[in-house]
């Protein structure tokens, strides 16, 4: 259970981060909505989950926050990416595309291959 | 880093839970506008559109409880929680927990004060003075005389030959008579080598110290430096203090600074006013050659160990350097040792005695500590059975055992904390009140206490320890309910008491053993007040003086004791008037000094010693001690007899094995005496010692250049002859102050003082314990009791008679008392023998103490035993 959360939310933060450093300050309906467009079903019932997320990125320093106005004129959680943040995408991201090869290429290998 | 930053925003997290919920709240909120707005934008209902908005956004509650996990600690928060239930517990029984914590904060407090005065000698031995843990007592030994002192000469060699030392500082302590003629007034100050402050590492509070070079040359920088208190009562605390004179046994000191406001000195726990150049001695003490003669050893000495240096290195070296001066001054060093000392083990003062004296005190008062533990556990554990079907409900909740054991844990530690803070506060009174005390003896003593960091850490872990102690228990049995066996069956279980009567059993076994220790005490301390002393000291007055100032000399010294006889045997209300070198049942002892005497053969290494006083003719009548044979000591001008001695029976018995002493003669003190009498024996060092070997000297042949006089009233109001007295010394010396003027009982009464503060402590601290053994008996009777209600019903029901049942439980909860005392007076029995082999053993305490405390406890058991068998069988049976 507690290891089911966990990968969610690592795959989520680093979707958070990316977001962030592709369009700048969000809310996190914003941020949501990205999510959705790209991910598809990730968040498509568990918007709410987003928000411990962003608590536990902010936490770490990896977001900053602060009050703004809304499309529709209210008061927003306005997020951005820090400089610290960049730093963290960058190293996830590499990390991730690497860990993403040698699956990618543990799957694709078949038994002949192997000596 | 990144952990700790996340760890330090969720405890900030915490604190600010309210803001953060609000935060929250708002985000989702807005969130669900944006997302409702989006939906009607693509042509949903209002109502419609809200609804997906929330469905889309998930469980709101769960999402919350994932949001604070994330933003705060668990445990932290879990902590307040169980915090703020504590304070809700806790002030729903203002009456037991205010049991608790006076009973924690008395026995935290005491320990607590005993510690401070503990780590002060043992830790800051000099107060004002840093690191002085690091500094040792360099005491050079003789095989026959103790630890005499280091010459000036001596000093000086040894500050280059002990490399392990860095400094070595010498102090000599000396009487001054200060003020002008007529109106001198003594006070105590310290000659000093030139390096004194500057290895001291302390800092003036105004003006400078003494410089190395002004303790160099004989007598000629006259300055002085004085104590700040000094400096605030002579001289109102004022600046032009300095530059001024002070006239000091009649030579003018220049005032050049002002020790630091708590200095004293490096005598403690004597107190010292003045400190002078050593090299003023000759001038200020009548020409003495205690700067060229070797075999004058005044001075005592402290080195300052290197970083890193052993005191076994300094040892080493001491030791060395101490035979290589036997060896090139045979006359004045040989057969001398040395020993480095820590300053608790002074061979000099009450150090030694007062730090084995607290050791044993703290001892019992950490008995005592555990005792109120063991009585708060009881409490704690018969309330917490109370509590079952709380604890059981938290359970079935879903509260882990942890989480039970931290609640009952976080109540108990409060309680400790509060007892804690307030025994610190205590502490704090007791320490003030220890620092007041009186002037002990004929110098002035101050006991520098504080409450510091350190004590106070040390009331914190007292607390912490006490906390962790009595929370076990009810911890340990509240974690252990089956929920289910005490949601069934209710408060009438058979309780599970075996704890309880262990706890109940091992509590009282603590308190038997400090009751008796505290009764043992205050017999003895009672009995020294009552003995008698085999003198008379009602109608006695005391007073002091001191010519150490006056170039004295033997020849003088005896003329002037003979004259201030004479003149006080002529006031009118003197019946008789005697002088002595040392008065008996002093703090600081009387010396005792190796002799031989003809017909006596010694088999066992070492030698025969004896307390030594010297005495005027006279004495022996003022003080009414009888002479059993011979006669008393020849006039004091009288120039034909022999060099005298009186010994006492005890002498007589256990070197000459009673046989006839008149006549013998007897070598001690480097000369030849002939015994012409022999003295009742009587009390030297403490009231109620056995008796003691003693020998008489007279004036006549030692005299001394200083004095107790003693003056036994015709009227019986001894207090009265003190002006008259004062008249006598300052018409044949108006330099001459008489100080330290006390009637006998005065003397005694102030030498029994440090006996005094653990006697009230044990007069005050015995009954409340006692108190607490009954209360604590008490509520775990009644608890048990409550608990049965049904099953005495049964019984009443069935025919048993109220008598009957009470008697049974008292015999149930004497029982295990009956065993603590038994193995609480075994072991305090132990104790007793092993720590006073050779007294008898008090009977009276040994019994009265458990009769009393078993009595205590059958009325606490008999209390609530009689109202369970008063009550009716119908009602008892129909309880729940």
């Amino acid at each position: 259970m507690k290891q089911k959360t966990d990968v969610l939310q690592g795959t989520l933060a680093l979707m958070v981060l990316k977001t962030l450093d592709v369009l700048g300050p969000l809310h996190g309906y914003g941020i949501a909505r990205r999510i959705e467009q790209i991910s598809g079903d990730l968040l498509a019932v568990n918007q709410g989950t987003l928000y411990p997320v962003l608590l536990k990125l902010e936490q770490e320093g990896a977001i900053a926050s602060e009050w703004g106005a809304s499309e529709n004129n209210r008061r927003a959680r306005f997020y951005r990416l820090t400089k610290e943040g960049r730093k963290q995408l960058q190293v996830e991201t590499k990390d991730w595309e690497q860990t993403a090869a040698i699956i990618g290429r543990f799957f694709e290998a078949k038994a002949e291959d192997l000596p | 880093m990144k952990s700790v930053k996340r760890f330090l925003t969720r405890v900030f997290n915490s604190a600010t839970r309210r803001a953060q919920e609000e935060r929250l709240r708002e985000e989702i909120a807005e969130h669900i506008a944006l997302q409702t707005a989006e939906n009607l934008r693509a042509g949903l209902s209002t109502i419609e559109a809200r609804r997906q908005a929330m469905l889309k956004f998930g469980g709101v509650e769960a999402m919350k409880e994932d949001y604070r996990a994330e933003r705060g600690i668990l445990f932290i928060e879990n902590l307040l929680g169980d915090l703020r239930n504590a304070g809700r517990t806790i002030s729903r029984m203002p009456g037991l927990a205010a049991v608790i914590i006076v009973s924690l904060a008395i026995g935290i407090g005491v320990n607590t004060t005993i510690f401070s005065w503990i780590q002060m000698i043992l830790f800051q031995p000099l107060p004002a003075v840093t690191g002085a843990s690091n500094f040792l007592l360099v005491e050079p030994r003789s095989d026959t005389a103790g630890y005499p002192g280091a010459s000036w000469l001596e000093y000086r060699d040894l500050q280059t030959q002990v490399p392990a030392l860095r400094d070595v500082v010498a102090s000599q302590m000396v009487p001054f008579n200060v003020g002008e003629p007529g109106k001198t007034e003594r006070t105590h100050g310290q000659l000093v080598s030139g390096n004194y402050f500057s290895a001291l590492g302390l800092k003036p509070a105004i003006g400078r110290f003494i410089r190395p070079e002004e303790a160099e040359r004989s007598g000629t920088e006259p300055v002085v430096v004085i104590s700040y208190d000094y400096w605030q009562t002579r001289f109102r605390g004022s600046p032009t203090a300095l530059g001024q004179t002070l006239r000091v046994n009649d030579r003018d000191l220049i005032v050049i600074g002002v020790a630091p406001r708590d200095f004293q000195g490096t005598m403690v726990p004597l107190k010292f006013e003045l400190w002078v150049p050593a090299t003023m001695t000759p001038a200020l003490l009548g020409g003495v050659r205690v700067l060229e003669d070797r075999t004058s050893r005044a001075f005592s000495l402290i080195g300052m160990l290197k970083p890193g240096a052993k005191p076994q290195e300094a040892q080493a070296e001491f030791t060395t350097a101490m035979a290589q001066l036997a060896r090139d001054y045979p006359d004045a060093s040989a057969g001398m040792g040395g020993e480095v000392l820590p300053f608790w083990d002074s061979p000099r003062g009450p150090q030694r005695l007062i730090i084995s004296g607290l050791a044993i005190l703290q001892g019992v008062m950490l008995l005592l500590l555990l005792a109120v533990c063991g009585n708060t556990a009881n409490l704690m554990l018969a309330r917490g059975s109370t509590r079952q079907r709380e604890m059981a409900v938290r359970v079935a909740l879903g509260a882990g055992r942890w989480r039970i054991a931290s609640l009952v844990l976080s109540e108990n530690m409060l309680l400790a904390f509060l007892g804690a803070g307030l025994g610190a506060a205590f502490a704090v009174w007791g320490t003030t009140a220890l620092r007041i005390a009186p002037i002990v003896g004929a110098f002035p003593i101050l006991f520098p206490t504080k409450v510091d960091a350190f004590t106070l850490a040390f009331a914190i872990v007292l607390g912490v320890a006490c906390g962790l102690i009595f929370s076990a228990a009810p911890a340990l049995y509240l974690a252990r309910l089956d929920p289910q066996d005490s949601l069934r069956s209710g408060p009438n279980t058979p309780p599970r008491s075996r704890a309880r009567k262990v706890l109940m059993g091992v509590e009282v076994g603590l308190a038997s053993v400090v009751l008796i220790a505290a009764a043992l005490f205050l017999d003895s301390f009672r009995n020294a007040r009552q003995t008698d002393p085999r003198f008379r000291l009602e109608g006695v007055l005391l007073a002091a003086y001191d010519r150490s100032g006056r170039n004295p000399d033997d020849a003088s010294d005896r003329e002037f004791a003979a004259r201030l006889l004479e003149r006080l045997r002529s006031l009118p209300d003197v019946e008789g008037a005697a002088i002595a070198t040392n008065v008996p049942l002093d703090l600081h002892g009387i010396p005792s000094r190796p002799f031989t005497v003809q017909g006596r053969v010694r088999t066992e290494p070492g030698q025969d010693r004896a307390i030594s006083n010297t005495v005027t003719p006279g004495y022996l009548n003022v003080l009414g001690i009888p002479l059993l044979e011979g006669t008393d000591f020849a006039d004091m001008r009288d120039k034909a007899a022999p060099p005298q001695a009186i010994v006492n029976e005890e002498f007589v018995r256990r070197y000459l094995n009673g046989a006839d002493a008149i006549g013998r003669s007897l070598q001690a003190r480097k000369q030849n005496f002939t015994i012409i009498g022999v003295a009742r024996n009587s009390a030297y060092d403490a009231l109620g010692e056995p008796p003691q070997p003693a020998m008489y000297f007279s004036y006549r042949d030692r005299p001394s250049y200083q004095g107790e006089i003693h003056l036994r009233t015709r009227s019986g109001n001894e207090a009265a002859l003190t002006a008259e007295a004062r008249g006598v010394l300052r018409e044949l010396d108006p330099m001459l102050p008489l100080y330290d003027v006390r009637t006998f009982s005065q003397h005694i009464d102030r030498n029994l003082y440090l006996r005094r503060i653990p006697a009230r402590m044990f007069a005050v601290l015995g009954p409340l314990l006692l108190g607490l053994a009954a209360v604590g008996i008490f509520a775990v009777v009644s608890y048990a009791v409550a608990r049965r209600t049904r099953e005495i019903g049964v019984r009443l029901a069935f025919g048993a008679t109220g008598s009957r049942v009470v008697l049974q439980i008292i015999r149930e909860n004497l029982g295990a008392i009956a065993r603590g005392t038994a193995v609480g007076w075994l072991l305090a029995l132990v104790i007793s023998l092993h720590a006073f082999p050779n007294s008898p053993l008090n009977l009276s305490v040994f019994l009265g103490v458990p009769t009393i405390l078993l009595a205590v406890a059958t009325l606490a058991c008999w209390l609530p035993a009689r109202r369970a068998s008063r009550i009716d069988p119908m009602a008892a049976l129909r309880h729940e």
